[in-house]
């Protein structure tokens, strides 16, 4: 009698589906972020910085409180030593991280420096973190657009973009737009990402996890 | 065998696909991701309620806790996947499966209670440090066990066929003594060993959310409270967890309806293993797969 394993390809063809959103759709975010976003251009019209900030959700901010030690006086405020705490645990982070910040020039991946100019603030039970990431290189966007976008490839930060507070200047030419995360068309594009793939490639993670995110479109020109 | 009750079994489990397809996971997870920002905030501020000595501030925590644990078990997570498929492959009754999973939720809340006992308080370690112990050892340990049980229940439903086959060829040899394997020796999680073995799979990965809260009321003097609503928070999900594991027993119990005889119900649950099995070993490698980078 023939022993034949019990599955055809379609069955395949989904296991590799849900294996696939079984890593972006992992969703169990822990730590909500209220993220604003700027552009920094220089006076030749070169794109030079990003300006970030984070607004911690409450529970976070009360972990912060506990893992950073702050507030020791229990008045409820930050004193200097709070603020430089928050500022090196937020922004002194590990080479190989990039804070959650990616910058998308020319369809390519474009390096950031480290974060400068940092300042904290403790507003509604919320800490916030704000500073300046400059671009390795400054950039000239034309052409095409450049997107911003604020993700955890693991999702263990949920990040929202929101309208910045007091937005800074753009040049004449230059609009950003923010775009938020929209299901069905992370959906759609995930599928399109599946049904393109080769049979020996596997999606990247980052290359999923970016369909999930926010992003502010800048477009010049 | 198969080709008899596998398209009965196929033909479920594509219906099954096709209904998840339908369903708006994307926005269903936005909305519990939603819902569980409003009570993790709900969580905080019951909290500086307990810290500034508000009484009726246990309740509020408790009760954002267990909303808390509920919609975070919307997500995609570890528990449910062994769960439903185990619910779909084993044998067990719902009501036994039913008190599985609210002991491997308590379990998991045990598990937060002794690892922010032992390391937060004993071996002073912080809260920062223990969520990275969970998230960079913990949950992927508890993935590979998930996984394994997966390769269990494959190997079950595998071999189980394979007795078939061996029995059928037996029967049509001779005297038709050579039976197959019992329902009872592939059954699944009706032994003490298998729901040991599901209740620390899940068991060993904490919930963060559930050590951050035993850490922060830890530093308010009220670790007790903490205890007690990590305790709610086990208790909704569970709740959660239920829903899954009656949707996995009617599957089950739907895949064998057009089963009449003994032998029916063999192939039905060998193959109901197999694809129960696979995809649990699906999922939780894609679970693992962010960690293996």
């Amino acid at each position: 009698m023939e022993q034949r394993f019990p599955v055809s390809h379609n069955f395949w063809g989904l296991l590799f589906v849900v294996m696939c959103l079984g890593g972006p759709a992992k969703a169990h975010p822990h730590v909500f972020v209220d993220a604003r976003t700027g552009f920094i251009f220089g006076t030749d019209g070169q794109l030079e910085a990003l300006r970030i900030s984070w607004t911690y959700d409450e529970f976070t901010t009360l972990i912060l409180f506990e893992s950073l030690n702050l507030d020791q006086d229990g008045d409820g405020q930050f004193n200097d030593a709070d603020r430089a705490a928050v500022i090196d645990g937020e922004t002194n982070w590990d080479p190989e991280y990039k804070g959650d910040v990616y910058l998308e020039v020319g369809g390519q991946d474009y390096p950031l420096a480290r974060p400068e100019a940092a300042a904290v603030t403790l507003e509604n039970n919320q800490v916030e973190v704000s500073f300046d990431l400059p671009l390795s290189q400054p950039v000239r966007i034309e052409g095409a657009p450049a997107f911003l976008r604020l993700y955890d490839p693991v999702f263990f930060y949920a990040y929202t973009i929101l309208p910045a507070m007091d937005p800074i200047d753009l040049p004449e030419n230059c609009q950003a737009q923010i775009v938020p995360f929209e299901p069905n068309a992370a959906e759609n594009a995930l599928q399109e990402k599946l049904s393109a793939l080769g049979r020996e490639e596997a999606p990247t993670q980052e290359n999923v996890g970016r369909l999930f995110s926010d992003e502010v479109r800048l477009t010049c020109g | 065998m198969w080709l008899r009750f596998g398209p009965i079994v196929l033909c479920i489990f594509a219906a099954g696909a096709a209904a998840w397809s339908f369903v708006p996971w994307f926005d269903i997870q936005q909305w519990a991701a939603g819902e569980q920002r409003t009570f993790q905030n709900a969580m905080a501020g019951a909290l500086r309620g307990i810290q500034a000595g508000d009484p009726r501030a246990v309740w509020t925590l408790c009760s954002a806790t267990a909303a808390y644990g509920f919609f975070h078990a919307l997500g995609p997570g570890h528990g449910k996947v062994l769960i439903g498929g185990a619910a779909l492959a084993s044998g067990a009754t719902l009501k036994r499966l039913s008190i599985l999973t609210v002991i491997s939720s308590l379990a998991q809340a045990a598990t937060a209670i002794l690892l922010v006992g032992g390391l937060y308080f004993v071996l002073q370690i912080g809260s920062a440090d223990l969520a990275d112990l969970t998230e960079a050892w913990l949950a992927p340990a508890s993935y590979a066990a998930i996984a394994a049980i997966g390769v269990v229940l494959v190997f079950r439903g595998a071999r189980s066929w394979h007795k078939m086959g061996q029995a059928n060829q037996a029967a049509h040899g001779c005297c038709g003594h050579a039976h197959g394997p019992s329902i009872q020796e592939i059954a699944t999680l009706t032994s003490a060993r298998d729901a040991v073995a599901l209740i620390a799979s899940i068991a060993m990965r904490p919930c963060t959310g559930a050590l951050f809260v035993l850490v922060i009321a830890a530093r308010f003097d009220a670790f007790a409270v903490g205890c007690l609503a990590v305790i709610t928070m086990g208790l909704g999900t569970a709740a959660f967890n239920l829903t899954v594991v009656t949707s996995g027993v009617a599957a089950r119990r739907l895949a064998g309806l057009g089963a009449r005889d003994h032998q029916a119900m063999q192939a039905v649950s060998a193959t109901l293993h197999v694809t129960g099995g696979v995809l649990i070993i699906a999922i939780s490698i894609g679970m693992l797969l962010p960690y293996l980078d």
